[in-house]
C-alpha cells in the first residue's frame, strides 16, 4: 500500500492549479470505502458466482475480479473515466456530455447500469456539496440522475486538476477492492486472503490502466459473457445481499 | 521448347456485397418501395406463410466472406411497415491472411414500423477476423426483435479458435436519443478469452437477443419461462430494451435463440410461434 502511494504521488508532478496535497487528499476521500455512495452494496454478479459456485477460492475471486477489469466492465468503464477526464481539463463540454452519454448507454445488464448510475449520481451529490464546482455542478444540472460513476469520477479528477493516472488508478483500484471485499464475505475468505488479493492484482490494473489511457471510444468492448449471465441471474437469486 | 508461363498474380479479388432495401406500409400490406443489391449480396422474398410478415431472405452467392470482403446492409422501414428479415443459411467468416472481414448494417425504422431482423448463425473459421457494426434507429412506437448469433470454430469438426480476432458492435437509437451500446472486442488472444472461467468458459457459441420497443418487463419472463437449454439470462439494462444472451455449444445455442424468437414473435409480434421456413429448410 505505501508503494502504491508513493508511485501515486510522484505522478502528481504535473498538477499545477492545486497542491500535490490537496490532489491527493480530493482523491484519497473521493475513493474511501466511507464515500458515502453505497458501494458495499453492489458485487457486480459475484454473489450470483459465489452461489453457482464458480467462486470458491482466492484463486477464483482473482480470476472473476481479473476478468471484470481486462475483459469486463473496468475495460469500458476505465476508458469512459479517461474520455470524461480529458474532456473536464480541455473545458469540452460537447465532449463531456458525448462521454456522459455513451456510458448511460453502454450498460450491460439491469444490476450494472444500477450499479454504476445510483453511485455515478451519489457521487455527484456528495461531491457536489462536500467539493463545489461550477463546472461540475453544470455537468450534473444536464444529466440528472444519468451520470455513470466513471464519468462523474473523471469529471471531478479533471476539474479539481488531479492528474489522470493516480485518478485512473485509484478508481481501478477501488473497483477491485470492492469486489475484493464482497468476495471476502461471500466466500468466506479470510481478511489477509483479501488483502493478498489485492496486492495480486496490482499489475492487473496497471495493465488496464495502460489499456484505458490509449483506448479508442469507437473500438471498445468487452469479452466477458459469463459475467453478463452471472448478473442477468443475480436478479432472480432468491436469497441475496447485495444490489448487484 | 515450351517455355513454362510465369506464374500469374496471386488473385485478391475483394468481394464487396451490399443491399438497401426500403419498404412501406400500403393498403395490400408492407410492400417494396426500393431495392438495390450489389453481387454477392441478393435479397429474396420468398412467399411466406399467411399468417407471416413479409419476409426477406439475404443470401450471400460467394458462400461465405473471406478476410478484406466487406457487405453493407440496409433497411429501412416507413411507418408501419412489418417486415421479418432472414438469412437463407448460415454466413461463413474464412480465416483471413490479414486484411479484416467487414459487416456494416444499419437499420432505420419508422413510427410503428416492426422489423424483425434475425440471421442464421455467423461461423467464424480459425484465423477469422470479423468487425461487424450493427445500427438501428426507432422512431416512436417501432419495435425490433433482432438476434444474432456468433459460433467460434466450425463446430463440426470440432475446431477451436486459436487466432482470429473479432469485434462486434451494436448500437441502438430511440426516439429520445441514444439508448444502448455493446460491443464484443475479442482482439487480445482469442483462445484465452474463449476459456477463461469468466469470458466464454469454453463456449463454442454466443446468442444474442434483443427486443426494442416492445414490452420488455413481460418480455423477459416470457423468456424467464422458457426451459433452459444453455446457460443463459435476461435482463432490461435500459429502459424498454430487452436484452437475453446465451452461451454454450452450436447447436444448443442455435436451438435456444429459435425458442426465445418463437415465444417473443407469439408474445408480442403477433406472428406465429415458429420460425420463418428459411430457419427450418
Amino acid at each position: 500500500m505505501a508503494t502504491t502511494i508513493t508511485t501515486t504521488m510522484a505522478m502528481m508532478t504535473t498538477t499545477t492549479t492545486i497542491t500535490e496535497g490537496a490532489a491527493l487528499y480530493r482523491l484519497l476521500a473521493w475513493l474511501s470505502p466511507a464515500y458515502p455512495i453505497g458501494a458495499y452494496t453492489y458485487s457486480h454478479g459475484l454473489e450470483r458466482a459465489v452461489e453457482d459456485g464458480a467462486v470458491k477460492t482466492r484463486a477464483d475471486l482473482l480470476a472473476y475480479v481479473t476478468t471484470v477489469l481486462r475483459d469486463g466492465a473496468g475495460r469500458v468503464d476505465a476508458a469512459l473515466l479517461v474520455a470524461a477526464w480529458r474532456a473536464a481539463i480541455a473545458d469540452d463540454d460537447a465532449a463531456l456530455d458525448e462521454a456522459a452519454r455513451l456510458a448511460a448507454a453502454w450498460r450491460g445488464t439491469a444490476e450494472t447500469a444500477l450499479e454504476t448510475m445510483a453511485q455515478g449520481t451519489a457521487f455527484a451529490s456528495v461531491t457536489h456539496s462536500a467539493w463545489p464546482d461550477p463546472r461540475f455542478a453544470a455537468l450534473a444540472a444536464r444529466h440528472p440522475r444519468a451520470l455513470a460513476h466513471p464519468v462523474a469520477f473523471g469529471a471531478a479528477a479533471g476539474f479539481h486538476a488531479i492528474p489522470l493516472r493516480p485518478a485512473l488508478t485509484g478508481f481501478l483500484s477501488g473497483f477491485a477492492a470492492n469486489l475484493v471485499s464482497a468476495g471476502v464475505r461471500l466466500v468466506p475468505l479470510g481478511q489477509t486472503d483479501g488483502q493478498i488479493a489485492t496486492a495480486t492484482l496490482h499489475p492487473i490494473i496497471e495493465a488496464a490502466a495502460d489499456a484505458a489511457e490509449s483506448a479508442e471510444l469507437d473500438s471498445l468492448g468487452t469479452a466477458a459473457p459469463m459475467l453478463d449471465l452471472l448478473s442477468m441471474r443475480h436478479e432472480t437469486q432468491y436469497t441475496r445481499l447485495f444490489r448487484s | 521448347m515450351p517455355r513454362d508461363l510465369p506464374p500469374a498474380p496471386p488473385r485478391h479479388q475483394r468481394a464487396e456485397g451490399a443491399f438497401a432495401l426500403h419498404l412501406a406500409a400500403g393498403p395490400r400490406g408492407t410492400a417494396l418501395r426500393d431495392l438495390y443489391q450489389q453481387a454477392p449480396a441478393r435479397v429474396l422474398f420468398p412467399v411466406p406463410e399467411p399468417d407471416e410478415a413479409l419476409t426477406a431472405a439475404v443470401l450471400n452467392c460467394a458462400g461465405g466472406l473471406a478476410g478484406g470482403d466487406s457487405l453493407r446492409q440496409e433497411v429501412r422501414l416507413e411507418a408501419g411497415a412489418r417486415a421479418t428479415l432472414s438469412t437463407a443459411a448460415a454466413e461463413k467468416v474464412y480465416r483471413s491472411l490479414g486484411p479484416e472481414t467487414r459487416v456494416e448494417s444499419a437499420v432505420t425504422l419508422g413510427p410503428g414500423a416492426m422489423l424483425e431482423w434475425i440471421p442464421q448463425e455467423t461461423i467464424l473459421f480459425e484465423g477469422a477476423r470479423l468487425r461487424r457494426r450493427m445500427a438501428a434507429r426507432l422512431a416512436p412506437g417501432a419495435r425490433l426483435l433482432a438476434a444474432e448469433t456468433l459460433v467460434f470454430g466450425r463446430a463440426a469438426s470440432g475446431e477451436t479458435m486459436t487466432a482470429g480476432t473479432v469485434f462486434d458492435a451494436w448500437r441502438l437509437e430511440g426516439p429520445d436519443g441514444l439508448l444502448w451500446l455493446d460491443a464484443l472486442a475479442l482482439e487480445g488472444g482469442i483462445g484465452t478469452q474463449l476459456a477463461a472461467p469468466f469470458g466464454f468458459a469454453g463456449a463454442k457459441a454466443l446468442g444474442t437477443l434483443l427486443l426494442a420497443g416492445g414490452a420488455a418487463e413481460a418480455g423477459r419472463e416470457t423468456l424467464r419461462s422458457l426451459p433452459e437449454r444453455v446457460a443463459c439470462g435476461a435482463t432490461i439494462p435500459r429502459p424498454g430494451l430487452l436484452l437475453a444472451r446465451f452461451l454454450g455449444p452450436a447447436g444448443a445455442v442455435r436451438e435456444a435463440v429459435a425458442a426465445a424468437l418463437c415465444a417473443l414473435r407469439a408474445a408480442q409480434l403477433g406472428l406465429p410461434a415458429r420460425l420463418p421456413r428459411l430457419w427450418t429448410t
